[in-house]
């Protein structure tokens, strides 16, 4: 992959999300929002699970982080957005630098389940530590982004500013895809004892791997606060963490387009099929079953071959079953 | 001084000794084969050597540096490369991509750097043709070759080689001996090579160090091991003096 592929990527979605921008009714503007902002979080779980192999079920806290660090600062500090953003983002690298390092010595379900109680701690402590989060209460009142001196007050200027981010986002993920740090990822992922055996720091890769899909997180999260403008620790419980898995998922793990694609699919899916009322979520079983039979690469596989991701099949299963149940 | 140096090496599992005070030196450019019986000791050798096992007790030096408790990629960037008993190549990426891994071993190189040296690798041991392939898509033998690339990239200066022979057919294995005779010839790589074919032990290597049992029963030139009394009878068998392999 040359560096063609990564300019093209961000410019389709530039143009995609631009000529959809001027379609869509508020309504559905809003939920495109919704769907830019997971994108971007979901793009980055899969640094940590498609690249690296990181089963992480606690990728809603880092979200949350990022929200709650934007939230807190504008809020309780007065911050200008543009400044809490980055701030935000650089303290939710540390605090994933901080749980990663003793964390990353787990694997497999050992690693989900330590990740899945970071992300329930994540939802005590923002629902608990009163005097500073307001609690269940959330704290409201977040001050709108502006760009010389224009509010991006209505969905459609957000979604403009939210698209521009998802294309550098996309954008640098495939370069970081095509480089030699994203074949150290995914060499980790295949076979940690041939990667060491091949120069490949391998604890350095995962918390690489870990530390970036943070970032991605904290950027989606600190985006959320500004669209929303109101943040509760209930938008941020580990529930959000399996959808952001089963969009990665249903997308295809180990793919961006894969990871866009998904986060679209899953936003959109609740509202087209409203008319099957509590059956929706029976179906989205089963449609995410049929994906991972007849898709195991997920929608962006359907351009590669389907045994590019067998292994991922039986686990992410179990992943999807569970997934259903925090939604109900 | 010899390049690689392993003293009184030892490893227990639980109440079996896997190796009792081992010694192996090898010189630049030599090459040295190990062999012996299954559960001699032979790959809990080279897993000593690389770092995936540590062992309680003797020294492992790579030119004077003593990387006993070393990680294996230090290793590995101290130059000592190996190969796994059934090959393992990184299946999710390219036959190019694979060799490319092993090429980043130095940073600062570019990506047309890195693919650039990966090719040449490729094109040196034949598999030029396949650079773009995925990896499901080779044979068993070709995927060997791939691991044996991605290694070579990584410029190794020993370069350790775990059954490199197994599973392979005998004209695969005859251009294994050939491309491992040109290897040493341009580029003094010291092998140390673990292999059941002995067919292609005495045809390659310079001398042998038979273990049996985590011991080291004798060592020597491949004409005194075919002679040694105590490998006939732990090893290759009585039978073999007369088959000449």
């Amino acid at each position: 992959m040359s560096i063609r592929f990564p300019l093209l990527l961000g410019a389709f979605i530039l143009i995609a999300g631009l000529g959809l921008s001027m379609m869509l009714a508020d309504y559905h503007l809003r939920l495109l929002n919704l769907a830019v902002i997971s994108a971007i979080a979901v793009i980055g779980l899969n640094f940590a699970f498609g690249y690296a192999g990181l089963i992480s079920l606690g990728h809603a806290a880092f979200v949350g982080a990022g929200a709650y660090g934007v939230a807190l600062l504008t809020t309780l500090l007065a911050w200008s957005p543009w400044l809490a953003l980055p701030a935000a983002v650089a303290g939710t690298a540390l605090l994933a630098m901080l749980i990663g390092v003793p964390l990353l010595r787990l694997k497999g379900h050992y690693l989900a389940l330590a990740t899945l109680g970071f992300n329930v701690c994540f939802s005590i402590v923002a629902a608990n530590w009163i005097e500073v989060t307001g609690g269940t209460n959330g704290i409201s009142r977040i001050p709108e982004l502006q760009i010389a001196g224009h509010a991006l007050g209505n969905e459609r200027s957000y979604l403009w500013f939210a698209l521009v981010v998802l294309a550098a986002s996309a954008t640098v993920a495939a370069l970081i895809h095509a480089s030699r740090h994203g074949r150290a990822m995914i060499a980790v992922r295949d076979d940690e004892t041939a990667s060491s055996m091949t120069g490949i720091d391998v604890p350095r890769a995962k918390l690489a791997a870990f530390l970036l899909s943070s970032v991605y997180a904290a950027v989606a999260g600190g985006l959320f606060a500004c669209h929303m403008r109101f943040i509760s620790p209930e938008d941020f419980n580990y529930a959000h963490s399996i959808t952001y898995l089963a969009m990665l998922v249903v997308g295809g793990e180990g793919s961006i387009v894969g990871a866009i694609l998904g986060a679209l699919l899953v936003t959109f899916l609740p509202e087209w099929l409203r008319f099957l009322g509590s059956a929706y979520l029976a179906f989205f079983g089963l449609f995410v079953l049929a994906i991972l039979i007849f898709l195991p690469s997920g929608l962006a596989g359907i351009r590669r071959p389907a045994s590019f991701s067998r292994d991922g099949r039986i686990k992410t299963l179990a992943l999807v079953g569970a997934s259903r149940e925090a939604r109900q | 001084m010899s390049l690689l140096q392993a003293t009184e090496v030892a490893k227990r599992y639980g109440g079996l000794a896997a190796l009792s005070d081992v010694d192996l030196s090898v010189g630049e450019g030599e090459f040295v084969a190990v062999i012996g019986p299954n559960g001699a000791g032979k790959s809990t050798l080279l897993n000593v050597l690389t770092g995936l096992v540590l062992p309680d007790g003797g020294r492992v030096l790579l030119d004077g540096w003593d990387m006993t408790r070393a990680a294996t990629h230090k290793r590995v960037r101290g130059g000592l490369g190996r190969t796994f008993q059934h090959g393992r190549p990184f299946a999710r990426l390219s036959v190019l991509e694979n060799v490319m891994t092993g090429a980043a071993i130095q940073s600062g190189r570019s990506e047309l750097d890195l693919r650039e040296r990966a090719m040449a690798v490729l094109d040196q041991m034949g598999l030029a043709a396949d650079a773009q392939a995925p990896i499901e898509s080779l044979s068993y033998g070709h995927r060997r070759m791939v691991e044996m690339c991605r290694a070579l990239a990584c410029e190794p200066r020993v370069l350790l080689l775990d059954e490199p022979a197994a599973g392979l057919n005998s004209a695969e294995v005859d251009q294994l001996v050939d491309r491992l005779t040109e290897l040493r010839g341009k580029h003094r790589i010291a092998i140390v090579l673990i292999e059941h074919n002995m067919g292609m032990v005495m045809r390659l290597a310079e001398r042998i160090m038979v273990l049996n049992f985590g011991c080291k029963i004798a060592e020597g030139t491949p004409s005194e091991i075919q002679s040694d009394p105590a490998v006939l009878s732990a090893y290759l068998g009585e039978g073999y003096r007369h088959a000449g392999v």
